[in-house]
């Protein structure tokens, strides 16, 4: 309870944060939202219709108000007062309308979370497959030509930036393979499968690099442990050691990067959804941040936030799982 | 010693050929060589940018015209010289005193929904837009029609200028004469919508015109769809049985689809695959210029010191090598040496433009009291002078040309990026900066919209001001109105050039280049004329493919295939 009330409050901070910050920009959303060009007439119309000209206090005060709340079970769209929310039941959520889509800011991001979550969950799946088989590979080949190979090509993968990485995939995979599309997200399901995979390769493999060398580092040091030591005297075939001794137990500090990484691929992958057009949280954020499009920052924000905290709770809950110490001392 | 292996050595170079180290452009496709045009087919767009809204009455920016232009058709739109014709009117008249436009409608046209278009729709389509709770970026652009002040302050249930005079005719009364209201009149703003848009702006609205195009699909942030509407009042046209305009991608990936057969037309090509494209035979006769009226220089704030003084402007005015300026995008960047572009009649080679003469510029700096030795490097303005600039296009680069330009008369800058909405803050707010790029592109091809915007007293504010510069000249300011009103074009022009070598003179700006854009397109896409208003203009653009052509078709070489023959 103490620990859910700590992430409810974490997300309201970072919320109000945001919020203040957002609004203390020296940059005017009214102005984005009409052109560069427009009249200054017009201009101030507009900032009078999102309510800009109100104090920022004020703002606040309703943006915080409207955010969740009571309301009928059903409204449509057109409903002057709850046109924007999204609701469960008679609980309300409104982030209010984007300045620049002129659309409720829950409809769209109902529209874009699902497709940020089938990236996030397919690149860790990419990452921590991938970064396991070669950290398992290197360590158990460890000090040959197997392990510098893997490690130094994990260090490529550390060092290069997502965007090489996924212009080379694109390129090569892509454009002359042809074996994939080149961006979008596609129609149908099957559709959606087959344009996911550059993307989620293209984090995967720059997660996958990181993992390796952790995996790699955590089996040596495993593998000299007494109770593997253990079952390696007791006749054990050696691929049972690795597996279930050594590998169990250096797969613990991972579970925690994989519920990171996913909180963090949660918020949107910038570079890559933008790359790869992919319509998730990612590109959504980057053009709401260059409009100053607040109502879908503050969105945007809260989700991430949100993620984040739920990652770390998830962490910790699958460590006492994971590790019998933990469940012990707890 | 030899320590790489032969083998390797040819895989690596075999990869870095075929992985596109020097890679030519694909080759074009095929186009079937007909003469005639024929209907069929879909065109593919895109762009990096993406659009906000399908509805005119408030679209701001040119993508989302271009959309506009394509679904919603106007009573009179522009030609590709940009002049106003009919359109859904079949004719237009202006009174002898220049205050009433009545045009007359064509018979029997039709919105997307299959209603007929009338005028009782044209006034109810206007005042729509220029209601008052409408997010109309552009309202103020109609505010000489008799009653716009009482129909936006809500004084007023209808806007008494806008006048039904029959089932095909509309009146608009103006307060006073406007020679630029018509071709305001022809933007996207005012543009008839479907009875179902009702007579007041609703966001959740589904996009329903009178254009050439009707929406089939928008998938947004992602793409739009639209098919012809066989309705339309040209009979024959559209030729294109639909179009599909993707956003959001990237100028590499808009290359590789080009050279796939998934894009028709690109017009945003990277510096480098202009280059590509245009030393390359094949694709030469495919591609062409076209340019969007736009000026772009520096904005002298003329409140603040050194721009206060006049002479300092004219020094940074004939300090800036243009032609220099020009290099860092040759084929994209046209010298600019006065605010009337060609198109819009700034083309008298006579005319006494800002012009690079660097001897004149140094005479300038001395005559404002900082004489600067280029010798010595002694001398000049004493301070540094802040000079903001944003990540998008060529500014930060032009910002450095211009640091190595000015220094040499003894102006230094220091560069300042900024994100562009503070930018856009800082350069419209008095006082706070003395030296910025600035741009400005055409709303309408009109020249009062280079001038009264960004040049007259009254476009200044002490926040939200679109001159930028400050700069207040009750000669000009005479002159722009008596621009506005003059309804004989020649007279109209020579009110202009005097406006414009005030400008020129007194250097509020400095000019520096027009930007142009290098599209090419594949053999097969026929009728592409470059409108000077519409980018993409696609009414007449027909497709005369062989066969349908599978993506899978395509000549893009194998990467493996490559490799393999070396290996061989």
């Amino acid at each position: 309870m103490r620990r859910l009330a700590w992430a409810l409050f974490v997300v309201w901070a970072t919320t109000t944060v945001t919020f203040f910050i957002n609004n203390v920009l020296p940059s005017d959303p009214a102005r984005m939202v009409a052109g560069a060009q427009a009249r200054p007439k017009d201009v101030e119309r507009i900032r009078q219709q999102l309510g800009l000209d109100r104090p920022v206090l004020e703002q606040y005060g309703r943006f915080m108000r409207r955010l969740v709340h009571f309301g009928p079970s059903q409204f449509t769209p057109k409903d002057p007062v709850h046109g924007t929310c999204a609701n469960v039941w008679r609980l309300h959520f409104d982030l209010g309308k984007s300045y620049q889509q002129r659309r409720a800011v829950t409809t769209i991001l109902g529209e874009r979370l699902p497709r940020t979550l089938f990236l996030a969950l397919a690149a860790v799946l990419i990452q921590t497959l991938l970064g396991v088989i070669t950290g398992l590979i290197a360590a158990v080949k460890r000090n040959t030509a197997v392990d510098h190979l893997t490690v130094g090509g994990s260090l490529v993968g550390i060092s290069a930036p997502t965007f090489i990485i996924g212009l080379a995939l694109q390129f090569v995979l892509a454009h002359r393979l042809r074996l994939l599309p080149l961006d979008g997200f596609g129609d149908t399901n099957v559709q959606h499968v087959v344009c996911l995979i550059l993307p989620a390769l293209t984090l995967g493999i720059y997660g996958a690099a990181y993992y390796t060398r952790i995996v790699r580092d955590e089996l040596i040091t495993s593998i000299k442990q007494d109770h593997v030591r253990t079952a390696r005297a007791k006749g054990l075939p050696m691929w049972r050691v690795w597996l279930k001794h050594a590998l169990r137990n250096a797969l613990v500090p991972l579970v925690t990067l994989i519920g990171l990484d996913l909180g963090a691929l949660v918020g949107g992958a910038i570079v890559t959804e933008t790359l790869f057009r992919w319509p998730g949280l990612g590109a959504l954020s980057v053009s709401a941040l260059l409009d100053r499009d607040g109502p879908v920052i503050m969105g945007t924000v809260i989700i991430s936030s949100a993620a984040i905290v739920l990652a770390n709770l998830v962490v910790d809950l699958s460590y006492a799982l994971l590790d019998p110490r933990v469940r012990t001392s707890s | 010693m030899r320590w790489i292996p032969r083998k390797t050595e040819l895989i690596a170079v075999a990869a870095c050929v075929a992985l596109g180290c020097h890679e030519p452009p694909a080759s074009p496709l095929a186009a079937a060589g007909g003469t005639t045009a024929v209907r069929g087919g879909e065109l593919h767009l895109a762009s990096f940018a993406d659009i906000k809204s399908l509805d005119p009455a408030v679209a701001s920016d040119t993508l989302t015209g271009e959309a506009i232009e394509l679904i919603y058709a106007g009573l009179v739109d522009f030609d590709d010289q940009g002049h106003v014709v009919p359109d859904l009117a079949e004719r237009f008249e202006r009174s002898d005193d220049g205050t009433v436009y009545r045009f007359f409608l064509r018979e029997g046209i039709r919105f997307h929904d299959g209603s007929l278009v009338t005028a009782h729709d044209a006034k109810r389509s206007i005042e729509r837009a220029l209601n008052p709770d409408t997010p109309n970026s552009f309202a103020s652009f109609y505010d000489r029609i008799v009653g716009f002040d009482d129909y936006t302050q809500r004084h007023a249930e209808h806007l008494e200028g806008v006048i039904v005079e029959g089932e095909r005719v509309l009146a608009v009364h103006l307060r006073e004469v406007d020679a630029s209201f018509l071709a305001a009149f022809a933007m996207q703003v005012l543009r008839p919508v479907c009875p179902s848009a009702g007579d007041r702006y609703d966001d959740t609205w589904a996009p329903c015109g009178a254009g050439p195009f009707k929406l089939d699909t928008w998938d947004r942030g992602r793409s739009i769809r639209v098919v012809r509407f066989d309705q339309w009042w040209q009979p024959g046209k559209p030729y294109l049985d639909a179009l599909t305009y993707t956003y959001s991608m990237n100028q590499v990936t808009q290359r590789f689809k080009l050279e796939q057969g998934d894009m028709d037309i690109d017009r945003e090509l990277s510096l480098s695959d202009i280059f590509r494209y245009q030393n390359d035979a094949r694709w030469t006769p495919l591609g062409a210029y076209d340019e969007i009226p736009s000026i772009n220089g520096e904005e002298m704030n003329v409140e603040m010191p050194p721009f206060d003084n006049v002479e300092i402007r004219r020094a940074v005015a004939t300090a800036i090598d243009r032609l220099q300026l020009q290099k860092l995008k040759t084929p994209s960047l046209v010298p600019l040496y006065r605010t009337l572009v060609p198109i819009l009649g700034g083309d008298d080679p006579a005319f006494p433009a800002q012009r690079y003469d660097y001897d004149a510029a140094l005479e300038h700096m001395k005559r404002a009291g900082y004489p600067y030795d280029p010798k010595t490097g002694q001398g000049g303005w004493p301070k540094v002078i802040t000079y903001p600039t944003y990540k998008q296009g060529l500014n930060e680069y032009t910002a450095q040309v211009l640091q190595q330009q000015l220094a040499k008369i003894g102006i230094r800058i220091e560069i300042k990026v900024v994100s562009y909405p503070t930018y856009l803050m800082m350069t419209k707010t008095r006082g706070a900066v003395a030296l910025a790029p600035v741009g400005w592109q055409q709303d309408f091809p009109d020249p009062s919209d280079f001038f009264e915007p960004i040049f007259a007293t009254s476009a200044i504010n002490d926040e939200d001001s679109n001159n930028g510069s400050f700069y207040s000249n009750p000669k000009l300011d005479e002159l722009l109105v008596r621009g506005r009103k003059e309804l004989d074009p020649l007279v109209r022009k020579k009110l202009y050039d005097e406006a414009d070598a005030i400008i020129c003179d007194e250097a509020p700006w400095a000019m520096e280049y027009q930007y142009r854009y290098y599209g090419i397109h594949q053999p097969y896409v026929r009728g592409i004329r470059w409108n000077a208003v519409w980018p993409n203009y696609v009414r007449d653009v027909w497709l005369d493919k062989p066969h349908a052509i599978a993506s899978t078709n395509r000549h893009v070489p194998n990467v493996l295939a490559s490799i393999w023959k070396v290996l061989q």
